[in-house]
């Protein structure tokens, strides 16, 4: 379990987190949702040990500060919103850095594969000789993505589940590779690891997620199952726009349609 | 996936379609080292005057009686001249180039070389001060350190500069590339300037002494100058290919290379205490020698591409062969005179320095 | 004969002429080497160079360092490179039986290198003053195998000296020089004292303009105006045109001195002015006539 307690990070004299608390279990996939500004990559910054924070956060039970480097990359990954690259290494290159201190959980004859495969999950097969620099945006998320599933490729190592932490992962795609990358989310936490992920469309959120934190203002507005959270009021108060939340006659889940700021809805 | 059995052509074959490149750089490594071994040969029998290597060489193996007459002449250009050179020219050589390419990884940036961002002239600092100040006000230290006392006076010299450079360039994990090159300029300039005053107490002898090293030269290569740096370059090499996963991995940036589990602070602190001592030992006994440390990893990138566990050991090896290369023409093109090798590896540097300019200008644009 | 002790006799002899002058004493501190086999010489130093083609000698002669630019012959040698950036290998390369080099030539790695080999290396004081002059001619005659030779050469050369020295010395209101090395970026670098400017300067009767200093520096432009020279002294430059001292005159630090407001500018050949070697009688008895005029030449 990760576990947020009393979470507070200031830039400056601002402060962007004010006494988060948080908590993501193993085997389940948790959204955070909120406006632009409203502190989710802050948030997940600071779970990644990343910030400077006061309060506490544990995974595992053991304090993210006290981990050494490489315990911590044993025990999560981590999706930056944006990867820059220096040098013009291939995509094989990219993904294999995944493997650089962390522990995949194969076998050291199933890991010179590993690259390939996760490039397989991520829809890229046959990308491995192309340079990284050369590819588009969509591609090279899901490269970044087969890099961090290298990295822990096993949700559970030991009988400890692991976990992803993953800022806008679907951010550039496509929405066939939206759902394909989701898909890989729910995937891990099902096997018994837990996912992370800060998402922005709501649908996605309601579709994929077990647990919603909603962000506003550097604090936590709401959180609890999808059905709990994305409602109406809610949603209107923390994005400061008319929402319309249904929900889907087959699975019973909600579904928001945005509607025109400027003009009333038809 | 395909065993390894398959012969090395088919494996590099094989590579290119997979990304990975490692068989090609496996092979490339081996082919420099021989490289090493050929050029090491040819610059023994290489030089203005037609001393006998072999000559010399039987001499070691069987002994004065048993290999007949040899001339004590031939015996010192091979023993005193040509072999503490070719020595020396492996042992800078290896040094500049494994420098450029760890200090490349870690400002993620291709044009980071010794020379260009100040270190060299922080090196030539400290080596300034000790020559000029040596009899004098820092006696104590050349009594205490005899012959180390110059590389060491150089890294204090180049590790001032590189903490100095890192600082100003590098804002939370991202290296400016503007801000770095600029501030590489400005602290050349104050290094050069100190060094100036230094030079304008010196005395008439003392000034010969740096007017020949400020050029940049192997001509001065005798056995305890080998000596006093190899020790420093040598574990500077052998130490370079344990940071090669941490600087792979910082080419995603510092905070992504801490998620995948490097201590990033531990790597950038080792690495640039690593790059100043060896920077420090090279311009100690070779003045200032340009362009080395960034023509070598450059070129070799376009080979084997920019993973770090072969791209130091290549630069290590192809550096070595590019100095030797080098002072076996400064040695011989105008022979019985010596032309600095500081301006032979100049003249094949700087145009090749402005080309990685012109292909990469989108990416230095400011 | 003479010839056994000659060399030794004649510098007491000398010594007991040149009190007036001054330290000769350093002239004659070291002994004189002799080379075995004196058939293929390197020389390294301007002087040396000059000094041997003047005894008859230039033949023995295999490389040259890119001082030794004079008689027109010595630049047909092999160039060994700049006295002070010699390459060993180079210097061997020519199969020498022996290497005659002023003080002061390097670097100092090379030079040990050198000492090392079994050719003999024999080491020429530098002395800018007219005893060294004299020790030089003995000490390289000595060393070739031609100290009767360097001998007659040197006592010539003395002769000539004492001539223009006692006219020189004789001189009440002596005229204050500046020797200007460079004058790059408008910078003056001029020869203090321990300098072969400042010993051509004394000897022909003048006084250095610029005191307290050692060595080649740099001066502030007031240091040149404390020092208000009556002349400046230059070398000749390959390809100099006029041009070049309209730029000197500009400077205004120069323009502010006796010098430059009369325009008093000296040219001489570098090698001949600084060289003091046979030529130098010759080179101050010039200098001297320029400064001085007709109240030189008696």
């Amino acid at each position: 379990m990760i576990v947020a307690n009393n979470v507070s990070v200031s830039l400056g004299r601002k402060l962007i987190l004010d006494g988060v608390d948080f908590e993501a279990r193993p085997g389940t996939l948790c959204a955070i949702v909120g406006p632009n500004g409203s502190g989710k990559t802050t948030l997940m910054r600071a779970l990644s040990g990343d910030v400077a924070y006061r309060g506490r956060i544990t995974i595992a039970g053991r304090d993210i500060e006290a981990l050494k480097p490489w315990e911590a990359a044993a025990m999560r990954a981590v999706l930056p919103q944006h990867a820059a690259l220096a040098f013009p290494f291939t995509v094989h290159e990219v993904v294999k850095l995944g493997l650089t201190g962390g522990r995949s959980g194969v076998s050291a004859a199933e890991q010179r594969n590993l690259p390939d495969r996760a490039l397989a999950r991520v829809d890229l097969d046959g990308f491995a000789g192309r340079f990284y620099q050369e590819l588009s945006g969509g591609e090279q998320q899901r490269v970044q993505l087969a890099r961090v599933l290298c990295q822990i490729w096993e949700p559970v190592l030991e009988g400890a589940p692991r976990y992803l932490l993953l800022d806008e992962p679907v951010s550039s795609l496509d929405i066939k590779h939206q759902i394909i990358i989701m898909d890989i989310a729910r995937a891990f936490a099902q096997q018994g690891g837990g996912v992370i992920a800060i998402l922005h469309d709501l649908n996605l959120t309601a579709m994929y997620a077990d647990n919603v934190i909603v962000m506003n203002g550097g604090v936590v507005a709401a959180s609890g199952s999808p059905s709990e959270v994305l409602t109406d009021t809610l949603m209107k108060r923390v994005f400061e726009c008319p929402l319309r939340v249904g929900a889907l006659p087959a699975q019973g889940g909600p579904f928001v349609l945005p509607q025109s700021i400027s003009g009333p809805p038809a | 996936m395909v065993s390894d059995t398959h012969s090395i052509s088919g494996s590099v074959m094989r590579g290119r379609s997979h990304g990975d490149r490692s068989p090609i750089a496996r092979l490339v490594i081996l082919l420099l080292a021989l490289g090493v071994v050929v050029t090491a040969a040819l610059s023994l029998t290489a030089g203005a005057a037609d001393a006998s290597a072999y000559a010399v060489l039987r001499h070691w193996v069987f002994g004065g009686s048993a290999a007949g007459p040899l001339s004590l002449r031939d015996q010192v250009i091979i023993q005193d001249i040509r072999l503490p050179r070719i020595l020396m020219g492996i042992l800078v050589g290896s040094g500049l180039a494994i420098s450029g390419a760890v200090l490349q990884g870690l400002f993620r940036n291709p044009l980071a070389d010794p020379g260009l961002v100040g270190v060299s002239a922080g090196a030539g600092l400290g080596a300034v001060s000790i020559i000029v100040l040596g009899g004098t006000s820092l006696a104590p230290v050349v009594a205490v350190l005899g012959i180390y006392a110059l590389p060491l006076f150089a890294f204090i010299g180049s590790l001032i500069v590189t903490l100095i450079l890192y600082r100003v360039a590098t804002r939370q994990g991202r290296t400016s590339i503007a801000t770095m090159l600029l501030a590489g300029i400005a602290l050349s300039a104050l290094a050069m300037a100190l060094t100036g005053v230094l030079v304008f107490v010196a005395d008439d002898r003392q000034l010969r002494d740096l007017t020949f090293w400020q050029l940049g030269s192997l001509a001065g290569a005798t056995w305890p100058k080998v000596a006093a740096s190899s020790p420093i370059i040598l574990l500077g090499i052998v130490a370079a290919p344990f940071m090669a996963r941490g600087l792979n991995a910082l080419a995603l940036g510092e905070a992504t290379a801490a998620h995948l589990g490097v201590p990033v602070q531990r790597l950038k602190h080792v690495t640039i205490v690593m790059v100043s001592a060896v920077v420090g030992a090279c311009v100690a006994i070779s003045g200032g020698i340009g362009f080395v440390g960034i023509v070598v990893p450059h070129l070799l990138r376009l080979f084997i591409g920019p993973d770090n566990r072969y791209l130091l050991p290549a630069s290590a090896l192809l550096g070595a062969i590019m100095l030797m290369a080098a002072d076996a023409v400064s040695r011989t093109i105008v022979a019985p005179a010596e032309l600095p090798i500081g301006i032979v590896t100049a003249a094949v540097g700087a145009p090749f320095f402005l080309w990685i300019l012109l292909r990469r200008r989108g990416v230095i644009d400011l | 004969m003479l010839q056994r002790f000659s060399a030794r006799g004649l510098r007491v002899l000398f010594l007991a002429t040149s009190v007036a002058v001054g330290s000769a004493a350093s002239a004659t501190a070291t002994e004189t080497a002799v080379l075995p086999n004196s058939s293929r010489i390197v020389s390294i130093g301007g002087a040396i160079t000059e000094i041997i083609f003047a005894l008859g000698d230039g033949g023995k002669l295999v490389a040259r360092d890119s001082t030794s630019i004079y008689p027109e012959a010595a630049l047909e040698l092999p160039d060994v490179g700049y006295m002070r950036q010699l390459s060993p290998e180079g210097v061997l390369s020519v199969n020498p039986t022996g290497i005659l080099a002023l003080q002061g030539s390097g670097p100092r790695e090379a030079v040990d290198v050198l000492k090392k080999t079994d050719v003999p290396y024999v080491e020429i004081e530098e002395d800018w003053d007219r005893a060294g002059i004299v020790a030089r001619i003995l000490a390289v005659g000595m060393a070739i195998g031609a100290p009767d030779r360097a001998e007659m050469l040197a006592s010539e050369v003395e002769r000539k000296l004492s001539e223009v020295v006692r006219l020189t010395s004789a001189i009440q209101e002596k005229k204050r020089v500046l020797f200007v090395l460079s004058t790059q970026g408008g910078k003056i670098q001029a020869a203090g004292a321990n300098t072969a400017a400042n010993g051509i300067i004394e000897l022909a009767g003048a006084t250095n303009a610029i005191e307290g200093v050692d060595g080649y520096k740099q001066l502030a432009d007031e240091a040149v105006i404390e020092a208000n020279p009556d002349f400046i002294l230059m070398m000749t430059r390959v390809g100099e045109h006029g041009a070049s001292d309209d730029e000197l005159f500009a400077n205004p630090a120069i323009a502010a001195t006796t010098a430059g407001a009369e325009k008093h500018l000296i040219k001489m050949d570098g090698a001949y002015l600084l060289g003091f070697g046979p030529r130098t009688v010759d080179a101050v008895k010039e200098l001297s006539e320029r400064l001085y005029g007709d109240r030189i030449s008696d």
